[in-house]
């Protein structure tokens, strides 16, 4: 059932115009990845700006990439909602409209026990009977995170469950959970959801979720290639570029890479409030350290 | 300041009596088990030997012991972290007079405060001995006080004895943030892991590993750190997630339930210093199944 592999997968940022959803802009955006290395897209990933878009935006951003994508590449929708049954929605839509998976994280605001985040993902997976990833992102979640015993409870209870995208980069986390998952299901599939590749492929994971191909295709397929083979020693150079980028980015968040993909001849306009855009001098900081990570001269410039 | 630290350094637990007196024999034992079973360096006392439980005499005597059984045949480290300072350079001195091959030394317990007095602190004590000295962090456990890379990089160049960092975070940003700052500066800093995560810090370019689980399962240990260092990366994950397993086993109100499992592989080493508890006959059953299970029982030593 969870033939779906995820592999490479990039995170596009949202492009808006006066405050609204700017689709001509998201298909340059999505042609970018399309033309530099995807193997599938997630969208809108936070990357995206899913929690400052309505729920008839998502549906319509979703709808826009599968028409434009046109099956060249799998596109995986994002479903995380604070409520259960506003992200079982989510899902049968994404379902409908030809998503190949769908990623949903802990609920938004709340701190549910166990069982009901267990309930939460089960009531995901079968409104829309598609694979499903859970997002573990606990630094962004308010520390909550889905306790390895939930991923095989999650995984006993539907065969959609194919696999946990990891954010924490806690080594402790990620080996329990694909120790106990894979004991309990051997295709479950274990994905880094930050670009600390070396680490996690080391570990088993087989996927990767990147925003940061926005800026740096060229690099982040070389890093996942190499750390793929398990020539880690070699990834090392790539990974300090990609060390330097995501913590720059990570910084100075969305606002941060919707800059650093301007930066690089791409303008993808400013991010939507209570976000704001980077003023000048934020901008030059982190400008700097797109060049100190290497990439200006090596990553394609301009939508080409 | 030629010492270069690799593999897996054992760290032993501190035997006690039943009035939990300080078991030297039993200690010597344990220490001379951990050189003939492949430690490539001993560390001594380590929370897990309960450092905090221990009167300064105590450690003294103990230490003067540990050296004496190591006998220089790997090098041995102290140590030296106390809650005041003052115990801390006390301690420092007596290792060297007693002859140990370096000292490691913790961020500052308890209190706050920002990371120039971690800078002051290391300087204070780098300079007060003629020894290596090892850092420690464990930004978990002391409220994020921590190490960063800039930090690091700054104690390096003011320090030529800073030969290392016991890194026990767990998490691939912060370990491959310190590290990419050290390397460049001193090329045989050797970085840590805290416990056996030798996997994901190997592959990242870290050194080996101090050990939770050595006076169980020393060939265990061995055979992971060698099948990191060799690359045979589908061996190490087995191992890793069965060393994993028992991290998870021994972790909580550690080192309870592992002085528990020593008592299963024949080499007991008393009860766990209140506040720790001591583990119950009950507990110790529960361990005894889990290392049946993981195969430990077969394949490892069993007695002195």
């Amino acid at each position: 059932m969870t033939a779906f592999k995820f592999g490479l997968v990039h995170a596009p940022v949202t492009p808006f115009a006066n405050g609204r959803l700017d689709l001509a802009g998201y298909g340059s955006v999505l042609d970018f990845h399309l033309q530099h290395g995807a193997e599938a897209l997630a969208l809108p990933m936070h990357a995206g700006e899913s929690v400052s878009l309505t729920v008839t935006e998502r549906e319509a951003l979703l709808e826009f990439a599968l028409s434009h994508v046109k099956s060249r590449i799998p596109v995986i929708a994002n479903v995380s909602e604070a409520g259960t049954g506003i992200a079982a929605s989510l899902a049968r839509h994404a379902a409908k409209a030809g998503a190949a998976a769908v990623i949903a994280s802990v609920p938004y605001y709340w701190k549910p026990p166990q069982h009901m985040l267990v309930a939460h993902f089960l009531a995901i997976a079968e409104a829309g009977e598609l694979p499903l990833f859970v997002l573990n992102a606990p630094a962004e979640m308010n520390e909550v995170e889905f306790a390895s015993k939930s991923v095989v409870d999650l995984i006993r209870r539907t065969p959609l469950m194919a696999g946990l995208i990891d954010m924490s980069l806690d080594w402790q986390y990620m080996i329990e959970v694909i120790t106990v998952a894979r004991a309990t299901r051997a295709d479950f599939q274990l994905v880094s959801g930050a670009e600390y590749m070396i680490s996690a492929a080391a570990i088993g994971a087989t996927g990767m979720l990147s925003p940061l191909a926005g800026i740096a295709p060229k690099l982040i397929a070389n890093l996942y290639a190499l750390c793929m083979a398990e020539k880690f020693r070699e990834a090392r150079p790539a990974q300090e570029q990609a060390a330097i980028l995501f913590r720059a980015v990570r910084d100075a968040g969305v606002a941060g890479l919707k800059s650093g993909i301007r930066a690089m001849g791409r303008n993808c306009g400013a991010p939507r409030p209570p976000l704001r855009a980077l003023d000048a001098t934020e901008a030059k900081a982190l400008l700097a350290q797109i060049s100190a990570a290497g990439v200006m001269n090596s990553e394609p410039r301009g939508w080409m | 300041m030629t010492l270069v630290l690799k593999g897996v350094m054992q760290s032993p637990v501190t035997p006690l009596k039943d009035d939990f007196s300080p078991d030297y024999e039993t200690f010597e034992k344990l220490v001379d088990f951990h050189v003939r079973t492949g430690a490539t360096a001993i560390s001594w006392p380590h929370h897990k030997a309960e450092s905090h439980n221990l009167t300064i005499p105590e450690r003294k005597k103990l230490t003067e012991v540990a050296i004496k059984t190591v006998a220089k045949r790997v090098p041995i480290s102290i140590h030296v972290s106390a809650l005041a300072l003052e115990d801390t350079y006390d301690l420092a001195r007596h290792a060297q007079k007693a002859g140990a091959d370096a000292i490691i030394a913790i961020t500052p317990y308890f209190w706050k405060y920002q990371p120039d007095a971690i800078y002051d602190y290391f300087v204070d004590l780098g300079t007060s001995i003629d020894l290596p000295l090892i850092a420690y962090n464990s930004p978990s456990y002391l409220d994020g006080i921590e190490f960063t890379g800039e930090l690091t990089g700054r104690l390096i160049q003011r320090l030529p004895n800073l030969i290392g960092m016991k890194e026990a975070s767990f998490n691939s940003e912060k370990f491959f943030e310190i590290l990419r700052a050290a390397l460049p500066l001193r090329p045989n800093f050797a970085m840590i892991a805290g416990v056996e995560y030798l996997l994901p810090s190997v592959s990242l370019g870290g050194a080996g590993s101090y050990s939770s689980a050595g006076a169980i399962c020393p060939n265990l240990c061995v055979d992971l750190y060698d099948s990191c260092a060799s690359g045979n990366w589908a061996r190490a994950r087995e191992l890793q997630y069965k060393l994993s397993q028992l991290w998870l086993l021994f972790r909580d109100q550690y080192p309870s339930s592992l002085k528990g499992g020593c008592v299963i592989m024949g080499r007991p080493v008393g009860p766990t210093s209140p506040p720790l508890p001591t583990a119950s006959p009950e507990r110790i059953k529960f361990i005894e199944q889990q290392l049946e299970a993981l195969g430990i029982l077969d394949s490892e030593p069993h007695g002195w």
